[in-house]
């Protein structure tokens, strides 16, 4: 008996509706990604208050600072005293005086007017206030006018 | 002549090298996202370094906000010039509550004016200077998102001295 071949059909599976998934995903991850270098440092935890709104306009110039302790994994302090995270190195406030200073003198290399930076203080809420205000006259000292204080935006 | 029919089903575009790209676009985008809750900023108002004379024209008194801190760095006391507000979840919100009736009205041109200090223990934790600063800076509106604003002018007195040393 002669038995008829039939054409194989293909064997290749509908990649369609994967794409679109995929597309979808690829499309979200780029709607929630923060592409802005944000000079944020992990290891702050900021207090948190319903009235602290991102600011409407962006800073022309900011210097961020970030305050905060050395924790261990499971977010216990392993140091009484705070730190200033700067990269890749760790200050005790008093010993950052003398960066602020070389901060100053570079926006002055740079043309820009002290009084147009604004030091934005990323202090940990533990953070004594006594040395936030200190490392708010150092600042002083080196010319610096404007501040402002980062919180955690709450719901409540 | 004769012409070779092609099969219809090898006219298919190759989609393997897409998928392998968008994948990898997947991955990356998935490794590189850092979730972190919005920041927001309270911008203080610090006389320079030194100089003393700065409240001679001034039309208001400060309004003094002070902060008494317990051995551990919690609140002790909130006080409102000489008014106790305590140490409660609810003293924030008493701050608030006075605030308001100190300036009568929001946005008034007078109340742009008024100058808040805040003068806290050395040793007090930071989170409770920010809640002040929140508690006299104004409040939000019903809706949730207006920011009714009381006090523009915050400033801190002179740092007090460590008592550790």
């Amino acid at each position: 008996m002669k038995i008829k071949s039939h054409p194989m059909a293909s064997a290749e599976m509908d990649m369609t509706p994967m794409m679109d998934v995929t597309f979808q995903l690829i499309a979200f991850f780029m709607m929630v990604t923060n592409f802005e270098q944000t000079q944020a440092d992990e290891r702050v935890r900021l207090a948190a208050d319903a009235l602290a709104k991102p600011p409407e306009v962006k800073l022309a110039h900011e210097l961020v600072i970030n305050i905060g302790y050395r924790r261990n994994k499971e977010g216990n302090k392993v140091d009484d005293q705070p730190f200033v995270f700067v990269p890749g190195e760790e200050l005790r406030i008093p010993e950052f005086r003398n960066r602020l200073k070389q901060e100053a003198q570079l926006y002055q290399v740079k043309a820009v007017k002290l009084e147009d930076v604004t030091v934005v203080i990323r202090a940990d809420a533990d953070v004594p206030a006594g040395q936030v205000q200190e490392f708010i006259q150092m600042s002083q000292e080196a010319k610096f006018e404007k501040f402002a204080l980062k919180a955690k935006q709450s719901a409540d | 002549m004769k012409f070779k029919q092609q099969d219809p089903a090898n006219l298919q575009q190759q989609t393997t090298p897409m998928i392998d790209v968008t994948f990898q676009l997947l991955t990356f985008f998935m490794m590189t996202l850092k979730i972190s809750s919005p920041e927001g900023d309270f911008n203080i108002n610090m006389p320079p370094a030194g100089a003393g004379a700065a409240a001679v024209d001034q039309l208001f008194p400060d309004i003094k906000v002070r902060l008494i801190a317990n051995a551990n760095g919690g609140l002790a006391n909130l006080r409102l010039g000489e008014r106790s507000l305590g140490n409660d979840a609810l003293c924030f919100q008493r701050l608030n509550d006075e605030i308001l009736q100190l300036i009568g009205q929001p946005g008034a041109a007078r109340v742009k004016e008024l100058e808040v200090e805040i003068d806290a223990d050395y040793n007090l934790h930071f989170e409770n200077v920010v809640k002040t600063i929140g508690a006299c800076s104004g409040r939000l509106a019903k809706d949730g998102k207006t920011v009714i604003r009381y006090l523009e002018k915050i400033k801190f007195a002179q740092p007090r001295k460590n008592p550790d040393v």
